[in-house]
């Protein structure tokens, strides 16, 4: 089983821009900018703030189309697998004949688009619900959307994992081409912010924006209360080696190794939970054979979450104690962008390996989590980068790693 | 690449819950169709459906809480507990930490949306309990099993693709072990009766008011249903170390996009001949080698046409020799959970060589002129059986089975 998986292309929506290029610069100017949302009405949830993408509208990238049919998450996951395949360079021809499929990491799909549906059956009765919602009220339905208008006719696979989605979705398409059944693979994930999972999440006292305290969702930090939601769409453009050779395809990266775990007691056990990732870290390094001294920069999950990045914080100590290499970590400008957020860590890893700069923590100052000063910091990092470890764990207990090698052929 | 074999079944549906029970009423033809009384059908104009009655989590986890867990939830962990009786494994022989959990479903837990409704249209979205975001999201559904059991091998994955979610999930926990990232998998199905999918199906007139008649020229429609269906992958090494009673071996799955529309299925059947045969291909096996196929069968025209068109088109000729049949003509449709439970109906097919019948099925529409197995179990020695579902967002999955004493 010697099928290797290299990254030929990639797309990101997000709050920041709709670039990798955007999406690093952004990073790198190191400001968080939470907002109060325009999509929807938050008047009961005192002091919400979260980071939405302002003005987004498909028909900047896809012309002139009706797209009454797409929700939100719908419109994001269509147009970032268009660009994706885009700046793969894939033709509408190729992307027929070599049958691309599609792995998409969601949390919620279109939560406001099913509670919308069923709440017209019950207010106003079964039959003025809409059969066009319905269409949309499956989890896979940003999946099925995005095939339709992609033509994307290889598997279709969502995944759901909780905030870690989009990292086991690449993981998942990863396998799948290591095992032949595909070649060329869209993964990653996405998610729209929504009354629904923002009220839900407000009222699970989980948010830095809680309508009590002044909202601190800064990982890693000593003062961090909380997480920030956040939305938007990454997708990576997967190829087995070979045949993204033979087309000529511009290789940015190559996936290396994973693992995936879980923590039985979801979260709520810290030494569980650590080593839960940490043992998913060293599964990824050994997988490799690599020593935790090749690993040159970290991206990682953490998203001012007290617990959360607490055991994110003990598993990286676990498996690289004082040594720890350069850890960025982009939900401090984003948010937690569940669906999505694993995929762009990625985006972010491959973008400073090919700056060689690693962003800094926007708006870190010092942490209680006993992981080395050196590799924090909100000061971006010039460096050379050519492995980088991204570490994702759900505040419910899911853990997922991948190796990132730069896209040297 | 390592061999991937089902040493458990385990299932709660609307005609019984257990292989045995559920194996006899299938093959007796009883189907578990009866009035909804879930919630209220007045407003709609039909009223039937596969819901399971007098569901007890006691039944078969009596040690465990049911308040802590919504009714999809509660189905997955009656048939997980289920299928690892029936593997003869359990929390202490399970290699926990090489143990993964995939599963599959339609809607999740929809009735924790419609309760979060019924408070919001009266005002006291106060009342919505704080616990919604750890009960709610679909993968809680395998999160909560793998907690049950302490299986940490692989993070929990909910593989949502609607209809053909079962064979989806199959498909990942067969990727899981085949590349060694895990050495058992349980994978299933769970999906719960809800008002949302009735509403949808209702709304798209795709109900039948009283029976489903796959196949058959008076056929009113679908039937939703509920349940779950969990099967114990295995490494074929793995349960011969443990001498595990071996039910048949998993040789490939075909995995594909209509990319066509979102409720409709493919005119050509472009999608469902595709996915055939990718699972032929990884299978390395041909059209003839199949002794059976168990269909999608939801009981719509579109399904009947669109299903026997697309098996012509793979099979050639040999289409009019293969036996087809829809066993959701006798559970209804169990969403999500549907494919894995007729991939345990293939492999009790296969260990029993006895074909569930196609029942309701009085005169064939001239249009499908298949052999759908009527009315009648038929004894048939089933070496290799193929296992078809088709889904929402145009996804189709087929898995194929096979005896294992006929490998290699």
């Amino acid at each position: 089983m010697n099928r290797r998986v290299v990254i030929t292309g990639r797309a990101v929506l997000s709050p920041l821009g709709d670039s990798a290029q955007a999406l690093h610069e952004g990073l790198c100017a190191g400001k968080n900018q939470y907002l109060p949302v325009g999509e929807f009405e938050t008047g009961s949830l005192q002091g919400f703030r979260a980071m939405e993408i302002k003005g987004f509208s498909p028909m900047d990238y896809l012309g002139d189309k009706n797209f009454r049919p797409l929700d939100r998450i719908g419109r994001f996951a269509v147009t970032a697998a268009f660009l994706a395949l885009n700046d793969a360079g894939l033709s509408p021809e190729q992307v027929s004949d070599r049958e691309v499929g599609l792995f998409l990491g969601t949390v919620f799909c279109g939560l406001s688009t099913i509670m919308e549906f069923d709440r017209k059956s019950l207010t106003v009765g079964p039959k003025y619900a809409k059969p066009m919602d319905f269409a949309n009220t499956v989890i896979n339905a940003a999946a099925g959307q995005t095939a339709v208008w992609n033509n994307l006719q290889g598997v279709n696979t969502t995944v759901a994992t909780g905030s870690t989605s989009s990292l086991n979705a690449i993981i998942a398409a990863t396998a799948s081409i290591r095992c032949g059944r595909a070649d060329a693979l869209l993964a990653g994930g996405a998610e729209a912010l929504c009354f629904e999972s923002a009220f839900t999440y407000f009222r699970g006292g989980m948010l830095a924006f809680n309508g009590q305290d002044a909202g601190h969702p800064v990982p890693f930090d000593r003062q961090r209360n909380g997480f920030a939601l956040g939305e938007g769409a990454a997708l990576l453009m997967l190829e087995e080696r070979e045949s993204a050779r033979a087309r000529g395809a511009t290789i940015l990266g190559e996936i290396k190794s994973s693992a995936t775990g879980y923590d039985p007691s979801r979260g709520t056990n810290p030494e569980q939970g650590a080593r839960a990732l940490s043992h998913t870290l060293s599964r990824t390094l050994q997988a490799a054979s690599l020593k935790p001294a090749g690993v040159d920069a970290i991206c990682a999950s953490a998203n001012g979450s007290q617990l959360g990045d607490r055991i994110e914080a003990d598993a990286l100590y676990a498996v690289f104690g004082d040594e720890l290499p350069a850890v960025t970590a982009p939900k401090a400008v984003l948010g937690e962008t569940l669906g999505a957020g694993g995929a762009i860590q990625a985006i972010v890893a491959l973008e400073s390996m090919a700056r060689g700069k690693l962003p800094g923590i926007a708006g870190y100052t010092d942490s209680n989590t006993g992981l080395p000063e050196s590799a924090l910091g909100a000061h971006n990092k010039k460096q050379d980068i050519h492995k980088a470890l991204l570490s994702s764990v759900a505040y419910d207990g899911g853990c997922a790693a991948l190796l990132l090698e730069g896209g040297c052929q | 690449m390592r061999r991937v074999v089902i040493t458990g079944i385990g299932l709660v549906t609307p005609i019984g819950s257990g292989k045995e029970v559920f194996w006899k009423n299938l093959i007796e033809g009883r189907h578990g169709i009866s009035d909804v009384t879930l919630f209220d059908t007045s407003a709609y104009r039909v009223h039937r459906g596969g819901q399971i009655h007098n569901f007890q989590l006691g039944d078969f986890l009596p040690d465990v809480d049911p308040g802590l867990f919504a009714r999809a939830t509660q189905f997955a962990l009656a048939a997980t507990q289920l299928a690892l009786d029936d593997a003869g494994l359990d929390a202490e022989t399970l290699p926990q930490q090489a143990t993964g959990v995939s599963m599959g479903t339609t809607s999740g837990e929809p009735n924790l949306i419609e309760s979060f409704n019924d408070r919001y249209v009266e005002d006291a979205l106060g009342q919505v309990p704080t616990h919604f975001n750890e009960r709610y999201p679909c993968h809680n559904i395998p999160a909560y099993v793998a907690s049950h059991y302490g299986l940490t091998g692989t993070t929990p994955t909910m593989i949502p693709t609607a209809c053909a979610a079962g064979n989806y999930a199959i498909a990942h926990g067969f990727d899981q072990i085949a590349t060694g990232l895990a050495d058992v998998m349980v994978v299933g199905g769970a999906d719960a009766f809800s008002r949302i999918t009735y509403t949808g199906f209702a709304r798209l007139m795709a109900i039948s008011p009283d029976l489903c008649r796959p196949f058959d020229r008076a056929r009113k429609g679908m039937i939703p249903g509920e349940g779950s269906g969990v099967l114990i992958l295995e490494s074929l090494e793995g349960a011969r170390r443990r001498r595990a009673t071996i039910l048949a071996e998993v040789m490939g799955c075909g995995l594909s996009c209509d990319a066509f529309h979102m409720t409709g299925s493919h005119p050509e059947g472009r999608g469902a001949v595709r996915a055939m045969q990718k699972a032929l291909a990884e299978s390395r096996i041909n059209p003839e080698d199949v002794d059976y196929i168990s269909a999608h069968g939801t009981g719509t025209k579109s399904n009947d046409l669109n299903e026997t068109l697309s098996v012509k088109k793979v099979f050639g000729d040999d289409a009019y020799r293969v036996p087809i049949s829809s066993i959701k003509s006798i559970l209804g449709h169990t969403m999500g959970a549907a494919s894995v439970i007729e991939a345990a109906a293939c492999a009790l097919a296969i260990s029993r060589s006895v074909i569930p019948p196609t029942i309701n099925l009085e005169e064939a529409d001239p249009a499908c002129d298949l052999d759908y197995v009527p009315n009648q179990a038929r004894d048939v020695n089933v070496r290799i059986a193929m296992n078809n579902a088709y889904a929402f967002g145009g996804n189709n999955a087929s898995v194929i089975l096979k005896r294992l004493e006929d490998v290699h």
